[in-house]
Order: C-alpha cells, then sequence, then structure tokens
C-alpha cells in the first residue's frame, strides 16, 4: 500500500528533489518501526542533499481504517518499545492487524528474545550450555512469518524481519530470496541491503542476484564492493555518487576512506578522516579505523586526542575502547591496550577488530598463548579475517616454528592474495626451512604486486648472493635503489647501504669502473660502509691508472630515478605464484 | 610379501595404544540426573537397614558407574533401579515427582537435607568415601549457583520429569487431538519445520560433558580399530560439526575430526582440523597451572610432530620432513627426551623412504627401553626385525627378538602389538617359505581373544594385522588348489574390510594375485593380462613382474626379458632380495625356453647363492628345482637326481601344490633318464618308481586343474608304459591324453623341453 508512495524511481541521480523526499519519508517509516539504524542512515543521506521548500516536502503518511484502529496499542507499544520494555510492547500489539502495528508486534518479539538470549549467556548452567543459548522466539516467529509471506501479507519490513530471522536460524540460503524480495518490495530500506551485503561472500554470488533497478542499487554495490575487498570498483562507485550530488553525505566519506585504509593507501584515508572529523566532529563510527591509521603512521599526538575526544564524547562504546587500546599500545603499554580491547568485546562479543588487536596486544607482551587464543577467537567469527591468520602465523614464527607456521601465513595470502607482507612472511619462513626457490618465488611475487615495506628486493638480491647467483642479485639491488629514490622519500634506509656496496663490489668484479667507482662513492656517504668504500675507490683508482684511460663521457647514474624515467612504468609480470608445497 | 605397515600414528589421546579422552578436567555442574541421583542416595541412606543384603550389593555395585557415567534419560534411570529393587525406584519416583510438580523451596529444602547426613556422630556417608565426594561436589556446586541459575536448575528438572512423563502417556495425548482444524495447524507448523528437523534429528540435542567426551572416545578407539563400527565419515562430521558449535571449546572434537578426514583422505580439512586442535590444546594446556610452561612447550612440540605424521600419511614426505626437523629441534631445545624418541621413530619411517636406516632404529630401541617407554620399543623391534628380515639376518635371532619383545607386549598388555607380533611371525615364516609355520600362525591370532578393555563384547579388531593374517590364509589356501576356501576368505575380508577403508587395499592385491595364478594355470593369458593392471595400480612392482610373465608365457621372449631385465636393475637397487630372485628365476626360464641352458646355469646359481644368504628356502629349492632341469637338459641326469634331493624334501613339506607336482614330474623324467644306462632289471625298476612318481604329480596337478600339465604327464606316463610293455595301461593313458588333447591348444614347446 504505502509502498507504492516511496518506490524509488529510476537508477539515475538525475531529480535529487525527488530522492531527497524518498529518503525523507522512509527514514520516518523506519523510526516509526523502531528500526533506528535504517532511519538513520536515510536522515543522514537526506541532510547531505539540499533543503526542500516548504511545498515539496512530503505529505505525511495516509493513515488506513485499520492504522486507525490500531493507533492507541500502537502508540503506547512504541512508547514502551523505545524503552526497551519489548516483551510489554509485544503484549499490547497483540492481534493488531495494521502492517505496522504488526510489524512493531513481530519486532519486539525477536529483540525480546535476543536480549534474553544475551542476558542467559552470562549465567547458564555449565560449560555445554553455553553454547546452546538459542533465541527461543526464533522459531515461532519464523513459523508465523512464513504463513504470512506464502499468503504474501508482508510488506518490505515484514519480509525484512522475516530474513532476519531466517539469518538468524543459519537458513543463508532462504534468507538471502528474502532479503532480495525485501529489497525489491522496498528498495529505500537500508537495513535489508546491508543484511544482504553480510550474506554474500563473493563476486559469483553477486553476479546471480536479481536486485532491484533503483539508485540505491548503487550504494549497496558500492558497500559489498568494499566488503569484498573489490577497492578500485568500490571507489569508482563512490565517487559517481558524490558527482551525483551527495558530496557532503558523511556516509560516503567515511566509506572511502575506509576503502583507502583496506588497500592501505594512508595518506588519503588519513587526510580524508581528517576531513570527515571537521565535518561531523562528534562521529564516533569508523573512528576505530581511523585510528589504526595514526597508529600506522605512530602519530601520537592525533592519537593521543582523538582518544581523549571519543572518551569524552560516549566511553562506552566499541569504536572507543578500540581507539584507547591503540593509543596504549603505542605508547607500549600493552596490559592497558589488552584490557581496553577486553572491554570492548564484552560492550561487543561479535566485534572482531578487537580480538584480532587483542591477539597483537599478547604477541607483543610475549604471551603467545593468549595470543593464539585471542587470535582464533577472531577467527572463529570471521573466518575470512587476514590479520588473524598473519597473526597466528607469527605467533608461531615467534616460537620458531617455521614449517608449522607457513599453513597459517598461506590462509592469509590465500584471502589477500595481493598484499605483499604475507608474501614476504612467507618467503622468510620458506628461508628458514631452506627452501631457497619457494623463498625467490614469494619474495619475487611480493615485489611484483608492490611491496609496501620495500624489503622484498634487498632480501631477494640476499639470496641471490647466497646463491652465487650475482648478476640477478645486482639486478635486484638496482631495482631496489630505483624504488627507492623513486619514492622521492630520504628515509634512512638500513639496506640503502648495503645494496651500494654489494653494487660496487659487483661492478669491480666486472671491471665496469665508472659504475663501481660510482657505487663506491655513494658508499661512503654511509656510516657503516664509508671505510670499504673509500678502500675500493683507492683500488679503482689505482687500477685504472694502470690500465688504458677511461671512457671520458660520464652518463648519469644508473641507478637513478631520471635513467628510470626512460621506462616509466617497470612492466611487473605477475607470474602466478606456484609453490610446490602440496598442503593447503 | 605383506608385512605390517608403519600405520600406527601417534595420538594425543592414545597413550601405550588406550584411548583417553578425558584431558581436561571436568567441573561438576549440577544437572537433573544428577539431582535423581541425589534423590536415589537419600532414598538409600532413608531406607537403611530395610533393604535385603542382596539388594544392597546390587544397589551398589550400580551406583559407581552412575555416578562417573555420562547422563541418561530418567526412563532409563528408573529401569537401571527397578533392576535392583523395585521399591526403591517407586519412592524415588515419587520424590522427583513431588519435586518437580512442588515448588522451587521444595528443591531448596532438598538441598539444605542433604548436608545433614554428614552431621551426627555417626554419619550415614563418610566424607571421603566416594559417595561423599560426590555428595559434597554437587551441594558446593548448587551453592555457587546465582538466583536465575537455580530457577534454571528447577525448570530444567521440571523439563527432565515431564519429558519422561510424557513419552508413557505418549499414545494419549496423541489420541486426544480431535479438533481437525488443530490439527491442520499441527500439520503446517510441522511441515515448516521440515527443513530445520533434519539437520536437528542427527543430534538430537546438545550432548553433556561426559556424554561428548564417551561418544568421542568411542569413536576414537573405533576408529583405531575396527573402522567399519564407526559412524560414516559424512555423520561422524556432521555430529562433530554440531558438537564443536554447542561447545567450541570441545578441543578433542577438532582431533577427532582430523581422524574422520584422514579416513576420507582430505588434506586441507584435515591438517585444518589438526592446526586448530593444537591451538586449542596450548590454551588449555597454558590454563592448568600445574603444567606451567612445561605443559604448553610440549602441546607444541607433539603439535609439530603430528604435522609430520600427517604429511607422512599422505605421502609428502618432503614436508614431513620439514615438519618434523621442527619437532626435533624444539624437543631438543626443551630436553623432552620422550618427544624425542616419538620424534626418532617418526625419523625413521621417513628415512625409510630414502635408505636403511637400522642404526636409527637400533637407537631409538634402547633409547625407548630406557625412558620407559614399551609401546615406541616395541613397535622399533618390530620395524628392525622386519628390516632384518629383508636383509637376510639370522632367522633364529629375529625370532629370538620378537619373543623377547612379545614378553614385554604381554608384560604390559599390549593387545595392539600382539596381534602385530603375530601377524609379522606369520608374514616372516612365508617370506622363509615355511607355509606350515605361517599357517600356524595366522590361525593362532585369527583364534584369539582380543585383550582390549574397550569392547569387550567383540572378540577381534578390525585392525591391519588382521588384515595382514586373513590376506596371506587366502593366499596359503589358494596355493593348496583350495580355491573354494580361499574365496570365503577373501569374502570374509571384503566384509570386514569394505573397500573403501583404509585396509582394503591389502586384500584386494591379494585377491588379484590369486586369480592371477588361477589365470595362468588354466592358460587363460588374457584375463591374466587383464589382471596386471589392477596389481600394478596397487603394487608396482609386484605388477611389472606378472606383466613379465605373461609375456613370458605368450612366448613374447624380448619383450619379457627387457622389462625382467629393467625390474632386475630396479629390484638390486632397492634391495628387495625376494624379487631380485624371482626375477633372476624367470629369466633362467627364459633362456631355457630359448634352449640356452649354459646362460641360464649362471643366473640360476647366481639366486640360489642369493636365495641361500637371505635364506629364502623355498625360493632356493625352487631354484634347484630349475638347475637341476637344466642339468637334466644338458645331458646330467644323474647329477640332476642328486642335487634334487636336496629339494624335494622341502617342496613337499611346504610348497604350492603346482610346485609339488612340477617337482615329482621332474623327478620322473630325471628318473627315466638316467635309467638308460642302467641293466634291464634295475631299468625296468626305475621306470616303475617313475610311474609312481607320475602318478603322484598327476594327483598334484589334478588338484589347482592344470591340465596342461596334467597332458604332459598323461603323455609321458604312456609313453613309458609302452616302454615297459603295459598296453592296458598304456592306452588308458593315451585316451586321456586323447581327450585332453582335443580340449587343449597344441603347445608351441617341445614336451620334454618344460618343466613348468
Amino acid at each position: 500500500m504505502a509502498a507504492a508512495v516511496v518506490t524509488a524511481g529510476g537508477s539515475d541521480f538525475s531529480d535529487l528533489r525527488e530522492i531527497k523526499k524518498q529518503l525523507l519519508s522512509v527514514a520516518e517509516r523506519s523510526r516509526e518501526r523502531g528500526l533506528q539504524h535504517s532511519g538513520k542512515w536515510a536522515a543522514e543521506l537526506a541532510f547531505a542533499l539540499e533543503p526542500l521548500p516548504l511545498s515539496e516536502l512530503p505529505p505525511p503518511p495516509v493513515l488506513t481504517e485499520e492504522d486507525a484502529r490500531d493507533l492507541d496499542a500502537y502508540t503506547l507499544a512504541k512508547s514502551y518499545f523505545d524503552l526497551k520494555e519489548y516483551d510489554r510492547a509485544a503484549y499490547f500489539l497483540q492481534g493488531c492487524k495494521s502492517q505496522k502495528a504488526y510489524f512493531l508486534y513481530m519486532y519486539s518479539r525477536y529483540l525480546s528474545g535476543e536480549k534474553k538470549k544475551d542476558d542467559e549467556t552470562v549465567d547458564s548452567l555449565g560449560p555445554l550450555e553455553k553454547g546452546q543459548v538459542k533465541n527461543e522466539a526464533l522459531r515461532e516467529l519464523r513459523v508465523e512469518l512464513s504463513k504470512k509471506h506464502k499468503a504474501q501479507e508482508l510488506d518490505g519490513f515484514g519480509l525484512y524481519l522475516y530474513g532476519v530471522v531466517l539469518r538468524k536460524l543459519d537458513l543463508v540460503k532462504e534468507a538471502i530470496d528474502v532479503f532480495v524480495e525485501a529489497a525489491h518490495a522496498l528498495p529505500l530500506h537500508w537495513g535489508a541491503w546491508l543484511e544482504l551485503c553480510n550474506l554474500i561472500t563473493d563476486k559469483e554470488m553477486l553476479k546471480f542476484l536479481s536486485l532491484p533497478d533503483t539508485w540505491m542499487k548503487e550504494f549497496f554495490l558500492a558497500h559489498i564492493y568494499t566488503e569484498l575487498q573489490l577497492i578500485e570498483e568500490a571507489l569508482q562507485k563512490y565517487q559517481s555518487l558524490i558527482d551525483a550530488g551527495f558530496s557532503k553525505s558523511t556516509y560516503i566519506i567515511s566509506q572511502i576512506a575506509v576503502a583507502y585504509h583496506n588497500i592501505r593507501d594512508i595518506d588519503k584515508a588519513l587526510s580524508i578522516f581528517n576531513e570527515l572529523r571537521k565535518q561531523d566532529p562528534y562521529r564516533i563510527e569508523n573512528m576505530d579505523t581511523f585510528s589504526n591509521l595514526l597508529y600506522v603512521r605512530s602519530m601520537k599526538p592525533e592519537l593521543s586526542y582523538l582518544a581523549h575526544n571519543l572518551c569524552e564524547i560516549d566511553k562506552y562504546r566499541v569504536e572507543t575502547c578500540c581507539v584507547i587500546g591503540n593509543y596504549y599500545s603505542l605508547r607500549s603499554q600493552h596490559e592497558k591496550a589488552a584490557l581496553y580491547f577486553q572491554r570492548a568485546l564484552k560492550l561487543n562479543p561479535r566485534y572482531l577488530g578487537a580480538w584480532t588487536l587483542m591477539g597483537h596486544e599478547y604477541m607483543e607482551m610475549k604471551n603467545t598463548s593468549a595470543a593464539i587464543q585471542a587470535y582464533r577467537h577472531a577467527i572463529e567469527v570471521n573466518k575470512r579475517d587476514y590479520r588473524a591468520w598473519y597473526g597466528l602465523g607469527q605467533t608461531y614464527e615467534i616460537l620458531k616454528m617455521p614449517f608449522y607456521c607457513l599453513y597459517y601465513y598461506r590462509r592469509a595470502h590465500q584471502l589477500r592474495p595481493n598484499d605483499s607482507r604475507m608474501l614476504v612472511a612467507l618467503g622468510e619462513c620458506y628461508e628458514k626451512l631452506n627452501q631457497l626457490v619457494e623463498a625467490k618465488k614469494c619474495y619475487w611475487r611480493a615485489y611484483a604486486v608492490g611491496d609496501v615495506e620495500k624489503m622484498a628486493l634487498v632480501k631477494l638480491a640476499k639470496l641471490h648472493e647466497q646463491l652465487n647467483e650475482s648478476e640477478q642479485a645486482a639486478q635486484c639491488y638496482i631495482k631496489y635503489i630505483q624504488d627507492i629514490y623513486s619514492c622521492g622519500e630520504v628515509v634512512e634506509h638500513l639496506e640503502v647501504s648495503t645494496a651500494f656496496r654489494y653494487l660496487a663490489q659487483y661492478y669491480f668484479k666486472c671491471k665496469l669502473w665508472d659504475e663501481a667507482s660510482a657505487c663506491a662513492q655513494k658508499c661512503c656517504a654511509f656510516n657503516d660502509t664509508r671505510e670499504e668504500g673509500k678502500a675500493l675507490l683507492r683500488q679503482i683508482l689505482q687500477l685504472r691508472n694502470q690500465g688504458e684511460t677511461s671512457s671520458t663521457d660520464v652518463a648519469a647514474p644508473f641507478f637513478l630515478p631520471a635513467s628510470l624515467s626512460a621506462s616509466n612504468t617497470p612492466t611487473r609480470r605477475v607470474s602466478p605464484l606456484n609453490l610446490s608445497s602440496v598442503t593447503p | 610379501m605383506a608385512s605390517v605397515h608403519e600405520s600406527l600414528y601417534f595420538n594425543p589421546m592414545l597413550t601405550n595404544g588406550v584411548v583417553h579422552a578425558n584431558v581436561f578436567g571436568v567441573r561438576d555442574w549440577v544437572t537433573p540426573h544428577k539431582m535423581a541421583l541425589l534423590v536415589l542416595l537419600s532414598e538409600l541412606g532413608r531406607a537403611g537397614s530395610q533393604l535385603g543384603l542382596l539388594e544392597r550389593r546390587r544397589l551398589n555395585r550400580l551406583l559407581l558407574p552412575l555416578l562417573q557415567g555420562p547422563d541418561m534419560a530418567l526412563s532409563r534411570l528408573r529401569k537401571a533401579i527397578e533392576e535392583c529393587c523395585p521399591h526403591l525406584a517407586g519412592s524415588v519416583h515419587i520424590r522427583l515427582k513431588l519435586m518437580a510438580e512442588g515448588e522451587l523451596k521444595d528443591m531448596e529444602q532438598f538441598f539444605d537435607d542433604l548436608s545433614d547426613s554428614f552431621s551426627g556422630t555417626e554419619p550415614e556417608v563418610h566424607k571421603t568415601s566416594v559417595v561423599g565426594l560426590f555428595l559434597r561436589h554437587m551441594i558446593l556446586a548448587y551453592n555457587k549457583l546465582s538466583f536465575s541459575q537455580v530457577y534454571k536448575l528447577y525448570t530444567a528438572l521440571q523439563q527432565y520429569f515431564h519429558k519422561d512423563d510424557k513419552k508413557d502417556g505418549a499414545d494419549e495425548s496423541e489420541m486426544e487431538l480431535t479438533n481437525p482444524e488443530e490439527l491442520d495447524g499441527r500439520m503446517e507448523k510441522e511441515e515448516l519445520d521440515g527443513p530445520l528437523r533434519e539437520e536437528e534429528i542427527a543430534c538430537s540435542g546438545p550432548l553433556s560433558q561426559k556424554q561428548a567426551e564417551y561418544f568421542l572416545s568411542q569413536q576414537a578407539s573405533l576408529l583405531k580399530n575396527d573402522e567399519t563400527k564407526a559412524l560414516a565419515p559424512a555423520s561422524l562430521q556432521k555430529e562433530l560439526n554440531n558438537l564443536l558449535k554447542f561447545n567450541p571449546d570441545f578441543a578433542e572434537a577438532h582431533y577427532l575430526s582430523y581422524l574422520n578426514n584422514l579416513r576420507v583422505q582430505d588434506v586441507f580439512s584435515s591438517t585444518h582440523s589438526l592446526l586448530h586442535y593444537f591451538d586449542r590444546l596450548i590454551l588449555t594446556g597454558a590454563e592448568s597451572k600445574s603444567n606451567g610452561d612445561e605443559g604448553y612447550g610440549r602441546s607444541l612440540r607433539y603439535a609439530a610432530l603430528n604435522l609430520a605424521a600427517l604429511h607422512c600419511r599422505f605421502g609428502h614426505y618432503q614436508q614431513a620432513e620439514l615438519a618434523l626437523q621442527e619437532a626435533i629441534r624444539i624437543a631438543q631445545e626443551s630436553n623432552d627426551h620422550v618427544c624425542l624418541q616419538h620424534c626418532l621413530s617418526w625419523l625413521y619411517i621417513l628415512e625409510q623412504k630414502i635408505f636403511d636406516s637400522c642404526v636409527l632404529l637400533e637407537h631409538s630401541v634402547n633409547k625407548s627401553l630406557h625412558f620407559g617407554l614399551p609401546y615406541l620399543a616395541s613397535l622399533g623391534i618390530q620395524s628392525l626385525v622386519q628390516q632384518r628380515a629383508f636383509a637376510g639376518k639370522a632367522a633364529n635371532k629375529l625370532m629370538d627378538a620378537l619373543k623377547d619383545s612379545d614378553l614385554l607386549h604381554w608384560k604390559h598388555s599390549l593387545s595392539e602389538l600382539i596381534d602385530i607380533s603375530i601377524a609379522q611371525k606369520t608374514a616372516i615364516w612365508r617370506l622363509y617359505g615355511r607355509s606350515t609355520m605361517a599357517l600356524q600362525q595366522a590361525q593362532t591370532l585369527l583364534s584369539m581373544n582380543s585383550l582390549e578393555a574397550v569392547n569387550v563384547g567383540v572378540q577381534q579388531n578390525n585392525t591391519e594385522s588382521f588384515a595382514v593374517v586373513l590376506c596371506h590364509l587366502a593366499e596359503l589356501h589358494a596355493e593348496q588348489g583350495y580355491f573354494a576356501a580361499a574365496s570365503e576368505i577373501l569374502k570374509h575380508l571384503k566384509e570386514r574390510f569394505p573397500p573403501n577403508s583404509q585396509h582394503a587395499q591389502l586384500w584386494m592385491l591379494f585377491d588379484q594375485k590369486i586369480q592371477f595364478e588361477r589365470a595362468m594355470n588354466d592358460g587363460r593369458y588374457h584375463v591374466a593380462d587383464s589382471l596386471v593392471a589392477g596389481i600394478t595400480a596397487l603394487n608396482s612392482i609386484e605388477g611389472v613382474y606378472r606383466k613379465a610373465i605373461v609375456l613370458k608365457a605368450q612366448n613374447q621372449m624380448s619383450e619379457a626379458h627387457k622389462l625382467l631385465q629393467k625390474l632386475l636393475i630396479h629390484c638390486q637397487k632397492i634391495k628387495n632380495t625376494e624379487m631380485v630372485i624371482r626375477v633372476l628365476l624367470s629369466t633362467a626360464e627364459l633362456y631355457w625356453r630359448s634352449s640356452c641352458h649354459t646362460i641360464a646355469l649362471p643366473v640360476l646359481l647366481q639366486a640360489l647363492a642369493l636365495a641361500r644368504e637371505y635364506s629364502l628356502q623355498y625360493l632356493a629349492s625352487e631354484t634347484v628345482l630349475n638347475l637341476a632341469f637344466s642339468q637334466l637338459i644338458l645331458g646330467i641326469p644323474e647329477q640332476a637326481l642328486n642335487i634334487l634331493h636336496m629339494a624335494i624334501e622341502p617342496v613337499l613339506a611346504h610348497g604350492a601344490v603346482l610346485d609339488k607336482g612340477c617337482a615329482m614330474f621332474l623327478v620322473a623324467k630325471c628318473q627315466v633318464a638316467s635309467a638308460a644306462s642302467y641293466t634291464p632289471e634295475k631299468k625296468t625298476e626305475a621306470l616303475e618308481s617313475a610311474i609312481l612318481n607320475l602318478n603322484e604329480a598327476k594327483n598334484y596337478f589334478a588338484k589347482v586343474d592344470c591340465k596342461e600339465q596334467l597332458r604332459d604327464v598323461l603323455y609321458f606316463q604312456a609313453r613309458l608304459f609302452h616302454t615297459l610293455g603295459k598296453t592296458q595301461e598304456r592306452n588308458k593313458c593315451a585316451m586321456l591324453f586323447r581327450q585332453l588333447h582335443q580340449e587343449l591348444p597344441a603347445h608351441g614347446v617341445p614336451l620334454i623341453n618344460a618343466f613348468k
């Protein structure tokens, strides 16, 4: 019935006023049904658009005969519902026929079950009952809702609730179907889309869904691309949304920041987050991601400021606890950090990030068994958490079990095939196991997918050195130096001196005096290789004087970016990583 | 010759071959079942002296398993009590009913009263007795409960009681549903529940801790001893998943899931489960303070060791070695000699694939004995014996070693190792060619009762030893021409070890070998040829050898020769002496079939030397037969007869029927040949004894249905009768020969030249 009023139009964004109207009305309707998060989302988005003149404001929803009949019960129950007295709300809503009242009735029964379940977990009768606590209401709800569903009496919200019940019962396939149906019935309801995001695990599944062709789909696709780590596509979608006129939406800005965080483009992510904080200073959502970024960059004052700020806003939020945990971790107060992550988990046991971060803290404290426990928990919550797998690998590496940790690194690598850190870790393990061929493959691959820490090439070069493949080693060192210089960063890089030293020796052996002396001169710039460089320079001079006169034209140093510019993008051919190991 | 494989993997739930599931300390919790037991105890105290002596004794015997066993339904408990004392069962039921149908305070009162039993000058229950401990545990656990937990316990008790009640009155309530509308609603509800039900039926609710432990240990021991009796892989996995869903901390379930995955050869899942198990174990090890750091490090070492075992099981020897190195390194760092011993045994198994490493093994046995690990030591001894047997060490020493280790087994009642030991003896006797001894050992094992307490009802387990022994038995019977018996045994094997189970490959190989032999005897070479592929799949060396034999029989000499030469080189490299000798014999046969007896002789002598060196007696006598035949053809039948005397005895004692026939036939031929130079009387005598020998050979051939050889014998006999002038007998033989000759295609090789 009312759905007809607010069906989202086509998939274009030409009529922003229409979109705004739809958003406002759906926000109102979600609120009426106690769906606060969807309401908030719609309102946030609506806020990003131009305000409407009075004449164009959406009319208040038309009340039907049924609505009028249930109005008293609904009003009473809604106030109970808002006070979190779900059973009471449900009691007064019994027998209501109108869609709105019926939804609230079912929804309060569902929430009451969930609340009881959470309470039950605290005092169960034994270890075996721990996992048994179930939301008792779910099965009844399912039976009733499916009856209604068969009779096609459910509106968009009703379908959404049915889907949620199915998902809680682990009936994933049915749940997806119902959520798709809900999205068709009421495309404006963000909750249904969000649930779909959680249920879809890969791109293939996404392809086979028949989704309603509305502008909401764009938001959904952008979101799910971020979830599935298809960052490029996600960023594209978000950019086009901004171009369409949602440039002020904090939701989109935060999502873009998260996307940049996921591809580890730290600077961009940081600047976007800063922008976001300016626009929405009391925002707590996504601030944990922000703090991760600050942590990675070791920006202590900023992190401290953020932590204090958030603590002032609301100290009992998962995100706040996480930020404070990160803050302590950066200050190397790991016990306190672990404490705060534990608090975050108490607030929300399903908050995955905290488990992993807690694992990291335990690692810092050298409490490996607790770390393993934390990581295993993280994996239990989400099997696809590559950081937890990686953390487990690191733990076992610390325990000096390089073969054992291979499995974990491999799992992490499977989840993030293009992340160089896992590849470098794998390579190091193979190196320890003396499987140099495999190690070489890993390092090369790490370099090829874009090395974050820029260590893969040095390690590869050293491997070649060990195997007496001096030519390849020299090539690697050259590439490494080019990489460092082309970055433009003048960071103190430990291995640069080693690279120059090796190259100097290499060219010296090859009797390429010019190159050798250039490298040796470079060596002199570093403390640890200065003497060696000087000695080599003297030797070269001697030998040169003995031999014929050198060629006079001094070419530009081969290793500088100038020579690199000729072939600006070194073609990094990514060959398939074919490790000989048979194990998973 | 198949002997016991290295399938005995280390299992943390097993120590010295016995399953222990209760690795974690279990804290007691009050459950409705335990409350029922408490009621029973208090009733018992109240009844006091009224009970008869017999009833009291029965009840006392019932109590202990009840206190230690898993939770059970009330109806079962009642039945158990009723069997001992019907009067008491009634009063227990009434007390429970009063409590369940009363109020919460009844339960509280009950627990308050419980502690009274300790008070007084002469308490009913001693504080430190089994019952006293149980009571105190329960009271403590009850007092620890919070208000809501007490209430929950009470509702659980009500459910427990009513579930039982409902079961009694189930039929009535079903009948009451006469209202059609209600019935309709019910139907629909059930329909909707359909998909959910299916998942739940299999697990029928969560298990209690004890039940779960019992389930796990039972399944684990079944997997080890008798795979067929355990749940099917899929349903077992389902159960385990269910268990883990309800209690994710139940780490042993992961281990069982690892074992289960090994059954279906799933590398990925088994690795996953194994690592998960050890990740979990590390936690519990760290938690229990009593073990301290030690417990935690220990599980790390065994984790690496188990990973090595896993890779070994899947044939990833390189990976296994890396994992093993890791385990060894960690064990060395923490001075864990026991773990090191386990590592050493595994190292041996791994190195065995590369080169023989008796030194390692000897070391392992010594050290294991030193550290008091009888299981490991015995396994070591057995492996050592196996290796030594192949290496041709003196048989008496080997048997001595086995006997010594047997003493150890009986002392520690390691029933599994006893089985293996007997199976190994069977195999070794067969290797030496003493079929009667082998037969005796095989029968010993089969008629022995299992010592294992886990499955008292079952007399025997389905372990590899039994498979080995039964296979040998089948082959021994087939050799003696009892094909029906052999196929009966194989049928039994098929039932006991279904085709997808772990040891099924053994009987598959033996089955095909027996079929192959039969086909060769009957001259159905194409059938034999088709069997070769199957044999090759199970054992490549055996397969190549059989292929060569088929080629030889089909007169494709040069191909056969090429194949045999290749095989010879390979077998010499891997030191498979038994096969080397067999290959040499076949090569020699090839030579004399091509009438190159002079070339055959050195080959045969080489084979003889080898067989003597490795004391493979049966092969030696077979070689002698071949040698005698060559001498016969080369025209020195007297010499042939001389050496035949050496061989005939073991052949007749231990040989296959076919070989016996061949031997007798050869003896007859030699007698005839050497009789040429005798005086007429002596000659007649010799010929007559030859005829007798031929009769014997004929009997043997008839047993295995070798028509070709039979025909040859008949021809020969007819000629002899002719020489002796016994026309009637001659005609009879000639007629039989004619019959057979019409059945069979003409032989390519001249009669006299064939010995086999």
